[in-house]
C-alpha cells in the first residue's frame, strides 16, 4: 500500500483514539482544507482571473471551515473570523509591495533542473501567485491566533465585566502574548525543515554569505518566514482591538436597554 | 517605582542600541558594493524595444518584451563606467522580470569594444530588502509582543546558528551521519526554544521530556511505514536542491519540521496541566487526566492545520507550471505533493501523540512534586 494511504489511516485512528467524535471533525476539516487549496490553484490556472482574490476567497472559505464548522458560528468565531481577514488583508499589500521589489516571483535558479523542459511562458502573473503562497501558508497560524484571543477575551470579560476597553485590549494582547512565541516556533520549524535540502545544498556548493542572501530561493524562502512571523504578530493587535471594541459596546447596549426598562 | 524607572531605562537602551543597529545595517547593505567580488551595476535607463505576443505548445498565452537598458557599475576595475545590458523577460515572470530604473543587478560583462562594455545580467542585488524586512519583522515582534517578542527573535536566531553549525559538521566530515547530527540538534532546538519560551521550571521539563519522547515515537512510526511499503508512493524525483542521498534528507527534514509542531502541543499540554495543579494541590489525577485530553482536543485540529497549510502551499506554484504545460492532474500532484503530504501527514501523526505523551509526563512531573512535598 502507499505510504500516504498509510500515513492518512494512522492520523485518523490515532484522532479518534484521542480526541473521539472532535478528532474526527479534525481529520474531516483538514481534508475539507486540502481540498480549498486544490480547487483554489485550479482557479488561479485561468490567466484572466486575479490571483490575489482568488487567494481571498480561498481564506474566506479556509475560515468559514475552520472556524464555524469546527466551532460553531456565535459572536467569538465571527470576531476571528473579521481579524483574520483584516489581518490577510494589510499582510497581502505588504506582500506584493515587498515581493516586486525584491524579484523573488517564480523559479530560482536552483530549481532549473526541475522547470527545465517546461515552457515558462504560461501567461500567468507570478509575483501574485507567490504572494497567495505566502499567505496560505500562513493563514492557519493567523486564525489559530484569532481564535485564542477572542475566546480568552470573552472568559475574561465573563469573569470581570466591569473592565474598560483599554483594560480589555491588554488583556488580548498578553494572551496573544503567550502564543506569540510558540506558534512563530512551530512555523519556523516547518519551513526548516522543508528547506533542509536547500541548506546543505548551499553548504555543499560553497556558497558564500553575499551569494546566499542575494540568490531568489533563499530570500523568498526567508522572506516567507518573515512574514509568516508579521502575520502572527500583526494579528495579535488587531484582534484585540475588535474583541475590545466589541464587547464594550454590547455592554454599553446591554445597559442602555437595562435603564430604559427602569 | 524606583524600579519601573530602572526596567524602562533598560529599555531605552535596549531599543537604541537596536535602532543604531537598524541604521549602521542599512546604511552598510545600501553601500557594501566593494564586498562583493561580482559586479555590481545600478540601472540608470531603460527602453523596451521590443514587444511579441507568444502562444506556446500548449495554447498558454503570454508577452515577450526585450528590454534595453544602460547601467552604471558600482564596484570592481571598471566602477563608474557604463555598461550595455540586455533583458528578454516575459509577462509572467515565472524565470525573468522587468528591471526599472534604479535597480541593483549582479552582472558579467562580456565584451569592451572601445568606451563601449556590454554585458548581461546574472542576478539581482536583494540584500537591502532582505534586510528591511527583517528589521521590520524585528520591530513589530518587539512592539508587539515585547519580552516574549524578543525571546521568539532570540530563539529563531540561536536556532539557526545551531542549524547551520550542524551542517558545517555534516557536510566537513562525511563519514557524520545526518540523522545523528539532527538527532543533536533536535535536542538542543528542543532545550533552547523551550527554555526560551517558558523559563527554568518543572512544566518546561515535563515538555522538554514529552518533546523527545514523542519525536522518537513518531519518528519510529514513519519510519516503519516507509520501510514496511518501501517508499511506495513518495516521490523523490522532484525534490529539489540535491547533492546527498536523497531518504536521510527527507527524514531529517521531516523531523525537524513537525518539531515546532510537536513543542507547541507538549508546552500547552503542561503549561495548562500545571495550571490546574497549581491552583488546586489536591486535584486527582483522573480529574487532570480528564482536562488534559479536553485541551488536547482543542488544539489538536488547529495545529495540524498550521502544518497543512504551511506546507501544501509551498507547491502551489510548481503545480501551476506542471499544469498549465498540460501535465494529467494526477501525475502533476504525485510529483509535486507527495513528500509535502507525507511531510504534514507525519507531523499532524506527531502532534496527536503528543497529546498523551504530554499529559502522561505532565502527570508523572506534578506527581513526583506533590510526593516531595
Amino acid at each position: 500500500m502507499n505510504v500516504l494511504v498509510w500515513l492518512a489511516v494512522i492520523l485518523l485512528v490515532l484522532m479518534i483514539w484521542v480526541g473521539g467524535k472532535s478528532g474526527a471533525r479534525s481529520f474531516i476539516s483538514l481534508f475539507f482544507n486540502f481540498g480549498v487549496v486544490f480547487f483554489t490553484m485550479f482557479f488561479m490556472l485561468d490567466s484572466n482571473a486575479n490571483p490575489i482574490l482568488i487567494t481571498f476567497i480561498a481564506c474566506i472559505v479556509i475560515g468559514c471551515v475552520s472556524l464555524f464548522y469546527i466551532n460553531e458560528v456565535n459572536s467569538k468565531t465571527v470576531i476571528a473570523f473579521i481579524s483574520t481577514m483584516i489581518t490577510i488583508s494589510i499582510l497581502l499589500f505588504f506582500i506584493v509591495v515587498v515581493s516586486q521589489k525584491l524579484m523573488i516571483q517564480g523559479f530560482g535558479e536552483e530549481e532549473e533542473e526541475a522547470i527545465a523542459g517546461m515552457s515558462l511562458y504560461i501567461g500567468l502573473d507570478f509575483v501574485k501567485i507567490g504572494a497567495s503562497v505566502i499567505i496560505m501558508s500562513t493563514i492557519g497560524a493567523i486564525m489559530d491566533v484569532a481564535i485564542s484571543i477572542a475566546s480568552t477575551m470573552h472568559e475574561v470579560f465573563k469573569h470581570t465585566p466591569s473592565l474598560s476597553k483599554k483594560e480589555l485590549f491588554k488583556s488580548g494582547v498578553n494572551i496573544g502574548r503567550d502564543i506569540l512565541g510558540t506558534d512563530t516556533n512551530t512555523l519556523f520549524f516547518a519551513f526548516f525543515g522543508g528547506y533542509l535540502a536547500l541548506l546543505i545544498w548551499f553548504k555543499d556548493l560553497h556558497y558564500s554569505i553575499g551569494d546566499i542572501v542575494n540568490s531568489k530561493i533563499f530570500s523568498s524562502e526567508m522572506i516567507l518566514i518573515l512574514c509568516a512571523g508579521l502575520g502572527i504578530a500583526l494579528v495579535i493587535p488587531i484582534a484585540s482591538w475588535i474583541n475590545a471594541y466589541f464587547l464594550v459596546r454590547t455592554r454599553e447596549k446591554l445597559n442602555k436597554v437595562q435603564r430604559e426598562e427602569q | 517605582m524606583n524600579r519601573i524607572r530602572n526596567i524602562t531605562t533598560l529599555q531605552w537602551i535596549l531599543f537604541l542600541i537596536l535602532a543604531l543597529c537598524c541604521i549602521v545595517s542599512i546604511a552598510f547593505v545600501n553601500q557594501n558594493y566593494s564586498f562583493y567580488d561580482r559586479p555590481i551595476a545600478k540601472v540608470i535607463h531603460t527602453t523596451i524595444e521590443e514587444e511579441t505576443d507568444v502562444t506556446d505548445m500548449h495554447g498558454n498565452e503570454d508577452t515577450l518584451f526585450v528590454q534595453q537598458m544602460v547601467a552604471r557599475i558600482m564596484n570592481g576595475e571598471e566602477m563608474g563606467r557604463e555598461v550595455q545590458l540586455v533583458n528578454e523577460y516575459s509577462s509572467s515572470g515565472a524565470y525573468d522580470q522587468q528591471y526599472d530604473i534604479g535597480n541593483e543587478v549582479f552582472v558579467s560583462i562580456d565584451s569592451k569594444v572601445g568606451e563601449e562594455l556590454a554585458g548581461s545580467i546574472t542576478d539581482v542585488k536583494r540584500d537591502k530588502y532582505v534586510l528591511l524586512v527583517a528589521w521590520i519583522f524585528v520591530f513589530t515582534l518587539l512592539l508587539v509582543g515585547h519580552k516574549q517578542g524578543l525571546l521568539a527573535i532570540v530563539g529563531f536566531v540561536i536556532n539557526v546558528i545551531v542549524l547551520s553549525f550542524a551542517l558545517d559538521v555534516y557536510v566537513k566530515y562525511y563519514e557524520v551521519s545526518l540523522l545523528v547530527v539532527c538527532g543533536i540538534c533536535i535536542l538542543l532546538f528542543t532545550i533552547i526554544s523551550l527554555l526560551l519560551v517558558s523559563g527554568r521550571n518543572e512544566k518546561t521539563y515535563a515538555a522538554i521530556v514529552a518533546t523527545l519522547v514523542a519525536t522518537v515515537v513518531s519518528l519510529s512510526i514513519t519510519s516503519l511505514v516507509i520501510w514496511i511499503t518501501s517508499g511506495n508512493g513518495l516521490r523523490y524525483e522532484e525534490m529539489q536542491f540535491l547533492t546527498r542521498p536523497y531518504h536521510t534528507i527527507f527524514m531529517a527534514g521531516l523531523f525537524i519540521g513537525s518539531l515546532g509542531a510537536i513543542m507547541d502541543v507538549a508546552i500547552t499540554m503542561s503549561s495548562s496541566l500545571f495550571a490546574l495543579y497549581e491552583r488546586d494541590h489536591t486535584i486527582s489525577v483522573k480529574a487532570l487526566r480528564t482536562s488534559g485530553i479536553d485541551i488536547g482536543k482543542d488544539i489538536m485540529g488547529t495545529i495540524t492545520s498550521i502544518l497543512f497549510f504551511a506546507y501544501i502551499s509551498g507547491s502551489i506554484p510548481m503545480l501551476i507550471l506542471y499544469l498549465k504545460n498540460a501535465s494529467p492532474v494526477g501525475f502533476a500532484l504525485s510529483m509535486n505533493l507527495s513528500l509535502e503530504l507525507a511531510r504534514a501527514l507525519a507531523g499532524g501523526i506527531g502532534i496527536v501523540l503528543t497529546i498523551p505523551i504530554g499529559l502522561y509526563t505532565a502527570i508523572f512531573f506534578i506527581e513526583r512534586k506533590r510526593a516531595r512535598i
